[in-house]
């Protein structure tokens, strides 16, 4: 193999993307992926109303309470975002009904140390994003109670829990294991996942529009050409997952050991690309290839994913800094079953190339 | 030849030749790499989604605490005696010295003190669960009930409050009448087995059986939960739903899109066109297959996880829509590389449109602009209206009958070979809809046939713009809805120009504008009236969709945009296009503007 006919046709492939612009939509798509995600994290709670939005910390919510005192009346005095109404259950309701109260509870007159449980019902509006804020709410005031329960009936249990104490660091549920644990890994994954995708069309198209034998005619081999085809694919992905670590630390988004990651990434990105390239110079054509190809991939991440230590999990601890030298025994296993692919792939182009494309329409 | 027995001819012929070139070779390896994919979920399903492994480091004193965190893989514990621990304590995210939690000050503290919570609280659900007296370990029992409220969120723009009341003090007391009500029993209406057998469930749930057991949840126990079992109602679930109903239409409608590319590789479709059938007969024949392999592969998922057969309703608008997205990318595409990645960006766009909505399923009226909301509803056995039907699938049929349109007015032989680019094919499409002898009426009816994508879109940026802070957001919003208006107007105007540039006089250019405003505007009327009024109402709707006033003030300013196109089209060729959008957008944005702020203050 001459390594500048290689380059050359490399260069010709990514001379084409740009004069396409269709790189432009694959980067559309990942921008897009990225807004969508984080959309669905932020958005959720200002699809109701925006004023919310900041008005969620601040404003105090009406319960409407009917039924029989009980401690959950001292349970939500303790709380300062909730107001503790006593009203009759069917006015309550109506009110309910009328948002006058954001949610009724309706307390039975079980003394805390019966026999049987405490069955209380909780009215909640249908249909109603503020409905899940109140659910939070409450849920902790209800869990309060229900320690309350435990302790009053505590000699009634046979075994109990390691107590724990936990600081007090509010509930602000942060997005850490969203961004890190999730969106990191798929964002630094999908250009391979795209290249992949892009090899395909590339070698099947050749095919398809017959146009490999002027191809051919060039001083270029046919396995000269589908490694230019491979590198130009290739080439592209540390790029794209590497803009994508800077975005994301100009949105704050400090992402650890930048470097390693994009080593693992572009070794797992050189070999579904190899895969890709292997599917379509079986099936010469795209739709098959596509199909078949994508198939694997799907079959491929979940058994990735179930084993411990995969490289996905790998750029998820490089990325918090919890990753230890390990990582780097994965990575040079990962390069050596690339190399061994790419070997084979070789092979199987020099074999294809012998054979004139037969089933090529 | 008559068009029914045309289009079964053509269907047939396509049935076999795809059959023919995928059929021997792909077939057996698609159901081994479907066998694959069954014993790898079972695998995955038992080792668990090994994707947040070691994330936190914890220090721990105690073997006895050690065991909570064990099961959490997201853990890495470190087990020794509280002076050492104490001395790294920089080292981990989380320390626990004899029962006391202490977390690091940082984002990542904070996340693995939320984790380490959740498990503690699963590590006492564990233990209350085992006590031999049930109502000892859970006192508590809730029943949740839901009131339907008779205020929506149309409320805001009467003046009412929807949020928390402003005099939190006093006891509200109802306006309406008030309906008597029994106090719900003292007692659990489940006996004890039954709700030993619901915590069993719940408790020893796999992380994947979250996602495989959603058809199928126990109703033994009536609704009754613990406290820690009270979760909002968000179904993160419906992203399931999505994929495994959309990615089969998607790979289906795949082949449709590479079967109509393969008609214009080589000119191999030339022998197809030039036979006396209709191209209408052509493009409805070698789409019927693919409907019906779609419909087919939806009944089959739909019976397989047990759902009942209405939702193929709601999912039908969608194939549809996937077909003739299709039919119109595999007719414009230039190579193949084109066609993947202008699919890829449809189908992720087509898919979160889709899904989006159905986030709030269970939780807000505008879910119901998406289709799969209805599914997720039948799947939860609430089902659905006639109303609620139309109202959310008359976009998809509607922008799928105006595609299937332009694409068969476009199936001709000068417009399936030639080499353009993209956008310059698409603009041709473009012109090939509007007629020859009419070209006011096409304009009225291509702009009205244009509101149906414009709301898509203008939904997506809806989306697209949510995270940002609120008055820029709005402002973008404000700007980009009337930058999509504009080219959805001006786009017939540039097509005609490009093909006919005689056509753009004064006259002709006046003439239009009032047709395409006209059309434009009745277009509007009719989609919002019948269907999207919900969105409408809220404050992000109200900067979409604002030209609502008074009739004349949106029909002066829908064609005042366009004659300013027009106008700069007139006077500086088709260059002038993009300056012209530009200034036509900022008239319409301030126009807007305008308004937004009056309507806000």
């Amino acid at each position: 193999m001459n390594a500048r006919h290689i380059g050359l046709v490399a260069k010709k492939e990514l001379s084409g993307l740009s004069s396409e612009k269709t790189i432009v939509f694959a980067i559309l798509l990942q921008v897009f992926i990225a807004m969508f995600s984080s959309f669905l994290m932020v958005g959720l709670t200002a699809m109701y109303d925006p004023e919310a939005l900041e008005g969620y910390s601040t404003a105090t919510y009406g319960v409407g309470y009917a039924g029989a005192d009980s401690p959950l009346i001292d349970e939500f005095e303790k709380r300062h975002d909730l107001v503790l109404h006593r009203m009759d259950l069917s006015p309550a309701l109506a009110a309910l009904r009328e948002r006058r109260v954001a949610a009724v509870i309706y307390a039975p007159d079980t003394p805390p140390d019966a026999e049987g449980p405490v069955a209380i019902t909780l009215y909640l509006i249908q249909n109603d994003l503020q409905s899940s804020v109140i659910n939070v709410k409450i849920k902790e005031v209800l869990q309060g109670y229900e320690r309350e329960l435990r302790e009053v009936r505590a000699d009634r249990m046979v075994s109990f829990p390691v107590g724990l104490n936990f600081p007090d660091a509010g509930n602000a549920e942060s997005f850490y294991e969203f961004v890190y644990g999730l969106l990191l890994p798929i964002l630094v994954l999908l250009p391979a996942i795209i290249s992949a995708a892009l090899i395909i069309d590339l070698i099947t198209e050749e095919y398809q529009r017959q146009t490999l034998e002027t191809l051919l005619s060039t001083p270029v081999t046919f396995t000269e050409m589908v490694f230019g085809k491979i590198l130009a694919c290739w080439a592209i992905v540390p790029v794209q997952a590497g803009a994508w670590i800077l975005l994301l630390g100009l949105n704050g988004i400090m992402v650890g050991n930048a470097v390693p990651i994009l080593l693992h990434v572009a070794a797992a990105g050189l070999f579904l690309i190899l895969l890709g390239a292997a599917t379509a110079l079986h099936y010469r054509e795209r739709t098959s290839a596509q199909f078949v190809f994508s198939t694997a991939v799907v079959v491929l991440f979940l058994l990735v994913m179930a084993v411990p230590y995969n490289p996905l999990n790998l750029v998820v601890r490089l990325a918090v800094e919890t990753a230890g030298p390990v990582h780097w025994l994965i990575l040079a296993l990962v390069t050596v079953a690339t190399a061994l692919l790419a070997g084979a792939v070789a092979a199987y182009g020099r074999r294809v190339a012998r054979a004139p494309p037969a089933t090529a329409r | 030849m008559s068009l029914a027995s045309s289009i079964r001819t053509i269907a047939v012929w396509e049935m076999n030749r795809s059959m023919t070139t995928m059929g021997r070779s792909v077939l057996p390896l698609a159901a081994g790499l479907l066998a694959l994919l069954v014993l790898v979920t079972a695998f995955a399903a038992q080792s668990g989604v090994h994707m947040q492994d070691g994330i936190y480091r914890i220090g721990i004193d105690d073997p006895e605490v050690a065991r909570i965190v064990t099961p959490d893989s997201r853990f890495t514990v470190e087990l020794a005696d509280g002076h050492t621990l104490w001395n790294d304590r920089f080292a981990y995210d989380i320390l626990v010295l004899s029962g006391e939690v202490y977390a690091a000050d940082t984002d990542k503290g904070r996340a693995a003190l939320t984790a380490l919570r959740r498990d503690y609280d699963a590590y006492v659900s564990r233990v209350a669960a085992a006590q031999p007296d049930l109502f000892a370990g859970y006192p508590l029992w809730i029943d949740l009930e839901y009131v339907r409220s008779e205020i929506d969120f149309l409320a805001t723009q009467s003046g009412q409050q929807v949020g928390a009341p402003a005099d939190t003090r006093r006891p509200p007391a109802p306006s309406g009448p008030v309906e008597a009500v029994t106090p719900p029993p003292a007692t659990v209406p489940v006996s004890e087995n039954d709700l030993r057998q619901h915590l069993a469930e719940t408790g020893s749930q796999s992380p994947l059986s979250r996602y495989t057991g959603i058809i199928s949840s126990s109703s033994a126990t009536d609704g009754l939960r613990t406290p820690a079992e009270l979760s909002p109602p968000l179904p993160y679930d419906a992203l399931i739903l999505v994929f495994v109903f959309i990615f089969p239409l998607y790979f289906t409608s795949q082949f449709f899109m590479m079967s109509v590319m393969n008609e214009r590789i080589g000119r191999a479709g030339e022998a197809l066109l030039s036979t006396p059938v209709r191209p209408a007969a052509i493009v409805v024949g070698k789409a019927v297959p693919y409907l019906a392999i779609m419909l087919l592969v939806s009944a089959a998922i739909t019976v397989f996880i047990g759902a009942p057969l209405a939702i193929l309703l709601p999912l039908f608008p969608v194939i549809l829509f996937f077909l003739a997205n299709a039919l119109i990318i595999g007719m414009a595409a230039r190579s193949f590389k084109e066609l993947s990645f202008v699919s890829i960006f449809f189908s992720t766009l087509a898919t979160s449109y889709l899904f989006f909505p159905t986030v709030f399923a269970n939780t807000h009226v505008i879910s119901i602009i998406s289709p799969l909301t209805l599914v997720v509803l039948q799947i939860q056995g609430e089902g659905f209206t006639a109303v609620e039907y139309i109202y959310s699938t008359a976009l998809f049929f509607l922008t799928s009958a105006v595609l299937i349109y332009a694409g068969t007015v476009n199936f001709r032989e000068e417009r399936l070979f030639s080499e353009k680019p993209l956008t310059s094919r698409l603009v041709d499409f473009v012109a090939g809809v509007i007629g020859r002898d009419h070209p006011h009426l096409s304009l009225f009816l291509l702009s009205a046939f244009t509101i149906p994508f414009v709301f898509m879109v203008q939904m997506m940026t809806l989306v697209l713009f949510f995270n940002i802070p609120m008055p820029l957001s709005l402002v973008i919003l404000t700007v980009s809805a009337a930058f999509i208006e504009e080219v959805a107007k001006s786009v017939g105007l540039y097509a005609i120009a490009r093909e006919r540039p005689g056509f753009l006089t004064v006259k002709n250019l006046l003439l239009g504008a009032v047709a395409i405003g006209a059309g434009f505007l009745v277009g509007e009327k009719l989609l919002l009236f019948a269907t999207l009024s919900q969105i409408t109402e809220s404050i992000f709707g109200s900067v979409l969709f604002l030209s609502l006033q008074v009739l004349w003030m949106p029909l002066l300013l829908h064609i005042g945009g366009v004659l300013i196109t027009g106008t700069f089209l007139l006077v500086g060729g088709r260059r002038a296009y993009v300056p012209g959008l530009v200034v036509a957008s900022v008239v319409h944005s301030l126009y807007n503007l305008y308004f937004l702020l009056g309507g806000l203050s």
